[in-house]
């Protein structure tokens, strides 16, 4: 990069690696859009970055012209750090062309420019020297001040035709250079093609299970996993909740059972505000929002986790609509880095294939997490006013709370457990 | 099958042709009585007699024209220039009347004009040029330039019989010094290009008298396989015979005798640029005359001119590379 002339005026305003959620402490460069001297408008597109929740892209803020560009693709830095400056208007950009006066430094030929000046920029080269007896055919190597070797077109036409690597063929023309019976030779020299095609048969390969590299994805969401689990002091507790009436209701509703739990954990979190918290090193903090993270599967890819943001303002059929807005944009790969940062306390849903249990990993720095799995119709004891018993069959569910023992005991969450419980079985 | 000198095949195909065709008839200076300057023509006022063996003024616009209008009305002249440089006072005959005849009015020109051309005897500069690229750049006229015996016959009489004017280039410098077996009676040379000599290695493109100075100086270097391809005609050019030898060779050199500066030579230049070059190893390198007028002085014209050392070693060097 030159340096610029007028360093004196210019103006560079940074451009930072975001915040992009509550948890997020660095990024990934994806991509640069634009490149050292390219013009930008604000709010343009500068670069794309990778965090562990999302890809998303950096927006210029000014207008100008990119002058520095500080962080390479496939580098990852901290939330904050100046990723590429932006000279703005009036400032000159990093690679100015030198004004047409402008004394040029080593330009060649002065001695054969006008008197008076330079030569203006579209005026005719020089005439070269009248080629001599022997000055039209001189070697090819350095013509143009180009570095390494040039091939003429008939060598580069052979080595395409054959596969050849020009760089392993030994040239005997002038200073080495590589001449058409060497590529020839060469090619000529080269194994003999077998005389019978081999069968294209070929046994299936053995299952290439877990081989190949990770996806950025994968490998973001083992980080987070990894990072919580060796963070947090896990404990998992599980209650088991009597779905009949979520059934009926949402039957009803024409919602799911996910917005009738993520309802019920909103009325628990107001009553139970301890949850509805984030715990980041020894720094403990209650939130007065309700910010529900929906833990939503993208299939192999991997998951993501978009965020309602003020769910305790939501009723059932404002809770459903929300999550199935967020999972199908999640799917579609549209979610904004907003959406997918701020959570309080995340639900995971992974029940509709039939599993009764799991022990969920907390997403930090929440404190909590709460697994829903499947409905199932189970016979139980019921007892009634007049506290008679019978069994009855019943919808029911297991959910299971991975919660926090640095931030909270046992007794908290299973209080926390039972108010769910209760919210869901007096729909 | 007879050994003639280039100069009797010359003789040879216009005695055929005058004897065969009532229509040819041949003018120009000094052609009839005296028999050419160069005794091309000796015998022939004997023969055929004034009336198709017309002695004319010194007026090559006249002889053109006139050519020209016979031509129109269904003969078959030939016209000679006593040197080709003499053209240049009928050229406006040639090059706006005959070659533009076809174009405006739709009438053929079936005029043959002999040009005897070349240096290399101290003729000095108004007797020793190689004007055929003058030519080349007129539409409407054919340009030949034969190197051998055999090949000056044949295309007299392929000259003859075209429709088109056309412009047949006869090196001086041959006319005693190349001697072939010549093919009795009447034939035609195709106005396509000839493999002198076929070679791999490196194509030397020539045509005319510097056909002869290619493969002297091509016999033998360091064993080499050097093609020479002998174009025999300029208009129209033998694009495919061109870019056949480069395909094969992907070195050339291309001799002229006339002046470097848009010659024939520059234009098989410009040819193999545009569709050879992807069969090229290396810079096409002309060899030519360079601009300046031919010397009377002896040891000068041999220096301007082409010679089997300038074309040696511009060989030895592109093979080099």
């Amino acid at each position: 990069m030159t340096s610029s002339p007028t360093e004196a005026t210019a103006t560079l305003v940074d451009v930072t690696m975001p915040q992009m959620g509550v948890s997020v402490a660095e990024g990934t460069i994806v991509s640069w859009a634009k490149q050292i001297g390219d013009r930008v408008q604000a709010d343009e597109t500068i670069c794309e970055i990778s965090t562990d929740k999302i890809d998303t892209e950096v927006p210029a803020p000014v207008t100008g012209t990119v002058a520095e560009i500080l962080v390479d693709v496939d580098t990852t830095v901290d939330v904050g750090v100046v990723l590429a400056r932006i000279a703005t208007e009036g400032a000159t950009g990093a690679s100015p062309p030198p004004p047409p006066d402008a004394p040029v430094s080593g330009a060649a030929s002065v001695s054969a420019a006008p008197a008076g000046g330079l030569a203006p920029p579209g005026a005719p080269a020089p005439a070269p020297p009248p080629p001599g007896r022997d000055a039209p055919v001189s070697g090819g190597s350095s013509r143009n001040g180009t570095d390494g070797p040039r091939y003429s077109p008939v060598v580069q036409r052979i080595a395409a035709e054959h596969g050849v690597d020009l760089s392993a063929v030994a040239g005997t023309g002038r200073g080495g250079r590589v001449r058409k019976q060497d590529v020839l030779a060469f090619v000529e020299a080269a194994p003999e093609p077998p005389m019978h095609i081999e069968s294209p048969y070929r046994p299936d390969p053995p299952p290439a299970a877990g081989a190949g590299q990770l996806s950025r994805m994968r490998r973001q969401i083992g980080a987070h996993m990894k990072r919580s689990l060796e963070t947090a002091a896990h404990c998992t507790t599980w209650i088991e909740a009597d779905m009949t009436r979520v059934q009926a209701a949402r039957a009803r509703l024409g919602v799911t059972a996910l917005a009738f739990v993520g309802s019920a954990v909103v009325a628990a979190l107001r009553e139970h505000p301890q949850l509805n918290a984030t715990l980041e090193g020894e720094r403990y903090t209650q939130h007065r929002d309700v910010n529900l993270g929906i833990a939503v599967s993208l299939g192999d890819d991997g998951l993501i986790v978009p965020v309602i943001h003020g769910a305790h303002e939501l009723s059932v059929e404002g809770l459903a609509a929300r999550i199935r807005d967020l999972a199908g944009r999640a799917r579609a790969r549209e979610l904004t880095p907003d959406e997918v940062r701020g959570g309080t306390f995340t639900i995971t849903n992974p029940g509709q294939y039939g599993s009764i249990m799991a022990t969920p990993i907390i997403s930090q720095p929440q404190v909590a997490i709460l697994d829903l799995e499947a409905i199932v119709k189970r016979p139980v004891v019921v007892t009634d006013a007049d506290g008679n018993d019978s069994i009855a069959i019943r919808a029911m569910t297991i959910l299971g709370l991975s919660w926090d023992h640095r931030a909270l005991d046992g007794a908290l969450s299973a209080q926390f457990l039972a108010s769910i419980k209760r919210g869901l079985e007096n729909v | 099958m007879a050994t003639m000198t280039y100069l009797q095949a010359i003789s040879s195909a216009l005695r055929d042709e005058l004897r065969a065709d009532e229509r040819v008839f041949v003018m120009g200076e000094d052609v009839g009585v005296f028999g050419g300057a160069f005794k091309v023509t000796d015998g022939f006022f004997e023969e055929f007699g004034p009336e198709r063996v017309m002695d004319t003024p010194l007026a090559e616009s006249a002889i053109v024209g006139t050519a020209i209008g016979a031509a129109v009305v269904g003969m078959r002249p030939v016209c000679e220039m006593q040197f080709s440089d003499f053209i240049s006072c009928g050229f406006d005959q040639l090059v706006n009347v005959a070659a533009k005849m076809h174009y405006r009015q739709g009438l053929a020109v079936p005029i043959t004009v002999r040009l005897p051309s070349g240096g290399g005897f101290s003729g000095g500069p108004f007797h020793s040029q190689n004007p055929e690229a003058w030519f080349m750049h007129s539409p409407g006229i054919k340009v030949v330039a034969p190197s051998t015996a055999q090949d000056a016959k044949g295309l007299l009489h392929a000259a003859i019989h075209d429709p088109n004017p056309v412009c047949f280039m006869e090196h001086k410098h041959l006319y005693r010094r190349i001697k072939g077996e010549v093919p009795e009676g009447i034939y035609e040379t195709p106005m396509t290009a000839r493999i002198a000599r076929p070679g791999s290695d490196l194509v030397v493109i020539a045509y005319g008298a510097m056909v002869h100075t290619a493969l002297e100086a091509t016999e033998d270097i360091d064993g080499a396989q050097i093609e020479v391809l002998d174009l025999r005609s300029l208009v129209p050019l033998d694009v495919d015979a061109i870019l056949d030898s480069v395909a094969r060779c992907s070195k050339v050199v291309i001799v002229d005798e006339a002046n470097a500066n848009c010659a024939a030579g520059a234009q098989v230049a410009a040819l193999i640029a545009e569709r050879g070059f992807e069969d090229l190893d290396g810079p096409v390198i002309r060899v030519a005359t360079p601009d300046v007028p031919i010397p009377f002085s002896p040891p000068l014209e041999q220096a301007v001119l082409p010679s089997v050392e300038r074309v040696r070693e511009a060989c030895r060097d592109l093979l080099a590379y």
